[in-house]
């Protein structure tokens, strides 16, 4: 029964894709921003924890203004996985500069320039984090970790679609910590997502002041391999058009103390996303679950 | 520092990265890392506390080549003689 709607989902992503790639791309959008409207009334437990998140995060005041940032919200998403999709065909390392601008502070810029230097990348689920990476992998190779999806027939569809030999995604049940040590030793930028909740795995860690688990990796592996660590993430200006902001190096300080010295980068790295996020609420991923209680192995917060 | 001394020291420290989960007198030298009950992530939390305990670091190279506790104490032992 799986295989069956598993195959299913496949012939329904196939033929939007084949629509997504003969359409113009403000074709695609217009389509999508309908769809992502429909969603938004359609899918009552998204529409909620999106609304309860910008109100908890004190990003609007009202419920009303809340729905309408939800909403946007909804449709910035819708457009993310279109200019996702259509990225490959429209961005080349010959034009990419003519949609997506670069702010690099100089230090950082100096350190992408070296080929051999291993960078560490903080991102967010902001702006549209996969245009972020295809854009800095014309800067430097990089490799993100993903959640590979749930059906292998359009997980496999969707890898094939992104080639690029600069550009590589592991899958998250992969990301051995060797391997991606490795990546770095070979001069390559490593993606992380510092938005994603890290059940009891994680630490906990205020985020829009309020507690919220999160991976430690993306602060031990600069701690440990010292290695620099910077913020960044790609914000839509217009129909596949961009701007990439980026902070960094971010000092890293080893005071001995781990869980602290931990839980400063990770607060560090908390406070630039929230900036960027207070500048541009609607492109933030408010439907996903950030706040989730506290998990019984660990109860105290940094 | 001496090879025991080494070991010694690694015992604490896998003591008070992993309090409870292992025995740490169970530790020989032929314990993979992974037998110890670090896994990917947490082997990113030894580095940290080997370092700290011995002040040394270790490359990103020697760091994944590392299989074995010998492995550990002899990357150490050559760092803590220079």
């Amino acid at each position: 029964m799986k295989r069956v709607r598993h195959l299913l989902e496949y012939a329904l992503v196939r033929t939007a894709l084949a629509i997504f790639d003969a359409a113009p791309l403000r074709a695609c959008l217009c389509l999508s921003a309908g769809l992502a409207n429909l969603y938004f009334l359609l899918d009552r437990r998204r529409r909620r924890t999106a609304i309860d998140n910008i109100l908890q995060a004190g990003i609007r005041p009202t419920a009303s203004g809340a729905r309408r940032l939800a909403r946007a919200s909804f449709r910035h998403f819708a457009a993310l996985v279109v200019e996702s999709l259509k990225a490959p065909s429209c961005l080349t390392g010959t034009n990419w500069r003519e949609r997506i601008d670069m702010h690099l502070p100089p230090a950082l810029q100096s350190l992408l320039d070296e080929p051999s230097r291993g960078v560490i990348l903080a991102t967010g689920h902001v702006g549209n984090w996969e245009i972020a990476a295809q854009a800095l992998s014309f800067v430097k190779p990089i490799v993100a970790i993903a959640r590979p999806l749930n059906n292998p027939y359009v997980n496999r569809l969707m890898t094939r679609r992104t080639p690029d030999a600069r550009f590589r995604v592991t899958p998250k049940r992969d990301a051995d910590m060797r391997r991606l040590m490795k990546f770095l030793a070979e001069g390559n930028m490593l993606a992380m997502m510092i938005d994603q909740h890290a059940q009891k795995r994680g630490m906990m860690v205020d985020f829009f002041g309020r507690p919220a688990s999160t991976h430690t990796a993306v602060a031990l592996l600069p701690l440990v391999t010292r290695l620099p660590l910077c913020f960044g993430c790609c914000i839509r200006t217009g129909p596949m058009r961009y701007t990439v902001h980026a902070v960094g190096p971010i000092p890293v300080e080893r005071t001995g103390d781990k869980d602290e010295d931990i839980a400063r980068l990770l607060r560090r790295l908390n406070e630039e996303l929230e900036a960027v996020i207070r500048r541009f609420p609607e492109q933030y991923l408010w439907s996903h679950r950030r706040w989730r209680p506290a998990p019984p192995a660990q109860s105290d917060t940094h | 520092m001496t090879r025991e001394e080494v070991i010694a020291t690694l015992k604490d420290v896998i003591r008070r990265a992993a309090p409870g989960a292992l025995d740490p007198d169970a530790v020989s030298g032929d314990s993979t890392i992974e037998a110890l009950g670090f896994d990917s992530l947490s082997l990113l939390d030894l580095a940290y506390d080997v370092q700290q305990a011995f002040g040394v670091e270790i490359d990103m190279e020697t760091f994944m080549a590392l299989r074995t506790v010998n492995d550990l104490v002899d990357a150490l032992a050559s760092r803590t003689r220079s």
